[in-house]
């Protein structure tokens, strides 16, 4: 039988507490395994066995301050007989503080190539910039076997956007007013809260050569005249809202290039006839894109007269600062009931979209009824 | 050949530098009667005496300023610093003197001292006995730093610095030092100090470590490789100077970078990593660079200590996270 006493745990320290024990009297233990856990002022070890055996009794309970040289355990070795009998040399980790494990790690540590391989293979090596690279992921083309036109054929975001052209035929890049419609599009979906009110004004009056979109103008006009709340710029982020007293109407062309708006200024001081001219001159304009930037700025509402092409309702999209947008439909036919008859009629289908942050409903409603009340004159103004 | 422990290889690398050098001497607290409070000098003093083997008070600035000198006058002393958390109060002779002596006199003196100690924590010590400040040094001019991970390189690198006419800080990631074990050449011949070592070939995903994180790093390689990711694993061995060629060339192949280490994370050796890839190599990463590191704190007491040190599964995440999300 052989005894084992609290060994020295470093740096001079007298006293020990045992945390806990790990083992029990009966109990077979291996060599190193542990017994218990001490706790120095520095630090908590685990105290290993120093033999392999039977344990005969234990000293010493949890909680415990012992002091160095403290019998701790006493140890059958017979019983060790039973247990893989490796001879007993106590590695001697000699660690003062701390613990230092002595548990072998599975992996190998020591199967090392210096430096690394001799000549890896650039045969698949691309090299782009970031952004490009991530651009290829968007447009989903593959840059292997790319050749860039940056230094050194460094992949950059036009050669990307070429590539795309080829690989995805029919993939082009936006430019000019297709560009500036995404993000004004984007703007206003993302913080505009977009209420459409539909109505129909009724052209039981109109003469037989009546000029819609010089009509449209003069009840535009009106209406803002009747409900300026309409007729105004609002920014929620410093909380402003400006209330125009001359209508700036920005007027929607559809071209091969894209959405244009170019604005009708002082929309209030024109006569029918110039309107018409001004419409001729622009659209003409923009046709041969010699529209001018300052012909597209500072509308305070703007129309749209999708009805020129098709559809009768939609859900025009507001652009900020403005507040509005009047939609024009196709012009329909329609049975209404007049004297308890029924009578067809032509209507002009209108969709008012306003800014429910800037405008209320009633401001919107009186609006459109003013609208739609001068579009069922017989004649403008 | 019998396999040697970490510890035991260095003890080895000194047993044959002291005896084919006889310029070479020991000096530290505890390295000559008790054999090193890790044991890495056992049975030096008994072969070379007590003129090669210096046991030294308590004191570390002494340590610094005495191998400064006796490197000077043609020694080659081998300086041992008990933790690295000790290195404090030698400071000022290793950056002021020994950092920058063949600088002051023009290349009349040098300064070939290497200045070892055991660095990181996981082994439930108490404050001071659990840094990672590799960085400190490598920031300053003058120094070479080198971080062994296994038993070999520990040799190999260890003869390096020994022969290296520059100061080199030798910092050995004690928490392995009896955990890794194998057959150590004894051929006295040095590795390179200033190139990384490649230990397992991917091509997914480049891990740069050094330290004891070699270990978790290799462990998280295994596992990634059983979910369908190659990593490659560099240990980076030599802090000062870097061997970015070795990475950058991973990176060619992988296109992605993960460096781990112990040390915290600000102005850590991760950062520097970071942005000589960003300055050199931005254009073969297809993710952004990535660091799993220790924490911006003190390190804390052992309680807590597994909060702190890195986990196989941590860098299994960060590894993953870069391969899964920047296909």
């Amino acid at each position: 039988m052989k005894t084992f006493n609290l060994p020295d745990l470093g740096e001079g320290l007298a006293e020990s507490e045992i945390i806990k024990w790990h083992i029990n009297a009966g109990d077979l233990v291996q060599l190193d395994q542990v017994v218990l856990t001490v706790e120095t002022a520095k630090a908590t070890v685990d105290v290993p066995a120093p033999y392999s055996g039977r344990i005969v009794r234990r000293y010493g309970e949890e909680g415990d301050v012992i002091n160095i040289g403290a019998l701790l355990l006493e140890i059958d070795e017979t019983g060790a007989e039973l247990l893989t009998s490796e001879k007993s040399q106590t590695a001697d980790a000699a660690t003062v503080v701390g613990n230092v494990s002595q548990q072998a790690h599975s992996v190998n540590v020591d199967d090392f190539w210096i430096g690394g391989e001799h000549s890896p293979s650039t045969d698949n090596l691309i090299v782009a910039l970031p952004s490009a690279r991530l651009l290829a992921n968007k447009l989903g083309v593959d840059l292997n076997g790319m050749k860039g036109s940056g230094p050194d054929g460094l992949i950059v975001d036009s050669d990307v956007y070429k590539e795309a052209s080829k690989q995805h035929r029919g993939t082009e890049v936006l430019k000019g007013a297709r560009r500036t419609m995404v993000s004004t599009m984007s703007e206003s979906h993302h913080n505009v809260a977009a209420v459409t009110i539909t109505e129909e004004a009724v052209l039981e009056h109109w003469g037989a050569s009546e000029d819609i979109s010089i009509r449209l103008v003069q009840a535009i006009v009106h209406a803002c005249k009747e409900e300026p709340a309409m007729n105004a710029w609002f920014d929620a982020e410093t909380m402003t809202r400006c209330v125009h007293s001359t209508v700036n109407i920005g007027i929607a062309v559809d071209s091969r290039h894209g959405l244009y708006v170019p604005v009708l200024r002082h929309a209030d001081e024109y006569e029918p006839n110039d309107v018409r001219r001004w419409l001729d001159q622009t659209v003409q304009g923009i046709r041969e894109r010699k529209i001018a930037r300052e012909q597209l700025q500072h509308a305070t509402i703007t129309l749209s007269n999708f009805g020129a092409i098709a559809g009768i309702f939609a859900t025009p999209v507001v652009t900020p600062p403005q507040v509005a947008i009047v939609g024009a439909g196709r012009i329909i036919e329609k049975v209404v009931i007049r004297n308890q008859q029924a009578v067809a009629v032509k209507a002009l289908p209108l969709s008012i979209t306003f800014d429910h942050r800037a405008c209320t409903g009633g401001e919107a409603a009186r609006f459109t009824k003013a609208l739609t009340e001068h579009l069922r004159k017989a004649v403008g103004k | 050949m019998a396999e040697l422990t970490l510890v035991e290889a260095v003890n080895l690398a000194l047993h044959h530098e002291m005896e084919h050098d006889p310029n070479v001497v020991l000096l530290g607290e505890d390295v000559g009667d008790n054999g090193g409070v890790f044991r890495a000098t056992v049975g030096l003093k008994q072969k070379y005496g007590l003129k090669r083997v210096i046991d030294t008070p308590l004191a570390e600035a002494l340590i610094g300023g005495v191998a400064v000198g006796m490197a000077t006058q043609g020694l080659r002393p081998v300086a041992e610093f008990q933790f690295q958390g000790f290195i404090s109060p030698a400071m000022e002779h290793l950056i002021c003197h020994a950092a920058r002596m063949r600088n002051r006199t023009r290349g009349r003196l040098t300064c070939p001292a290497v200045f070892r100690a055991p660095f990181g924590g996981g082994i439930h010590a108490p404050e001071h006995h659990s840094e990672s400040v590799e960085a400190f040094f490598a920031h300053t001019a003058g120094f070479k730093v080198v971080v062994p991970s296994s038993p070999q390189r520990a040799y190999g690198l260890l003869l390096a610095a020994i022969r290296s006419n520059d100061p080199v800080m030798f910092f050995e990631p004690k928490r392995i030092y009896r955990t890794v074990k194998s057959e150590v050449v004894d051929n006295g011949k040095a590795l390179p100090l200033d190139t990384c070592f490649t230990l397992r070939k991917g091509r997914d995903i480049t891990l740069v470590t050094w330290g004891a994180c070699v270990v978790e790093s290799l462990q998280a390689a295994q596992t990634l490789s059983n979910q369908g990711i190659e990593a490659e694993v560099i240990d980076l061995a030599s802090i000062k100077p870097i061997d970015t060629a070795t990475i950058f060339h991973s990176l060619e192949k992988t296109g992605r970078l993960l460096v781990v280490h112990e040390a915290s994370k600000t102005c850590g050796v991760g950062a520097e990593l970071l942005a000589r890839t960003a300055e050199h190599a931005m254009c073969l990463l297809k993710a952004p660079p990535k660091r799993v590191t220790g924490m911006d704190t003190v390190m804390p007491y052992y309680r807590n200590e597994d909060y702190y040190m890195i986990q196989e599964q941590d860098i299994v995440l960060a590894a993953r996270e870069l391969v899964e999300g920047w296909k």
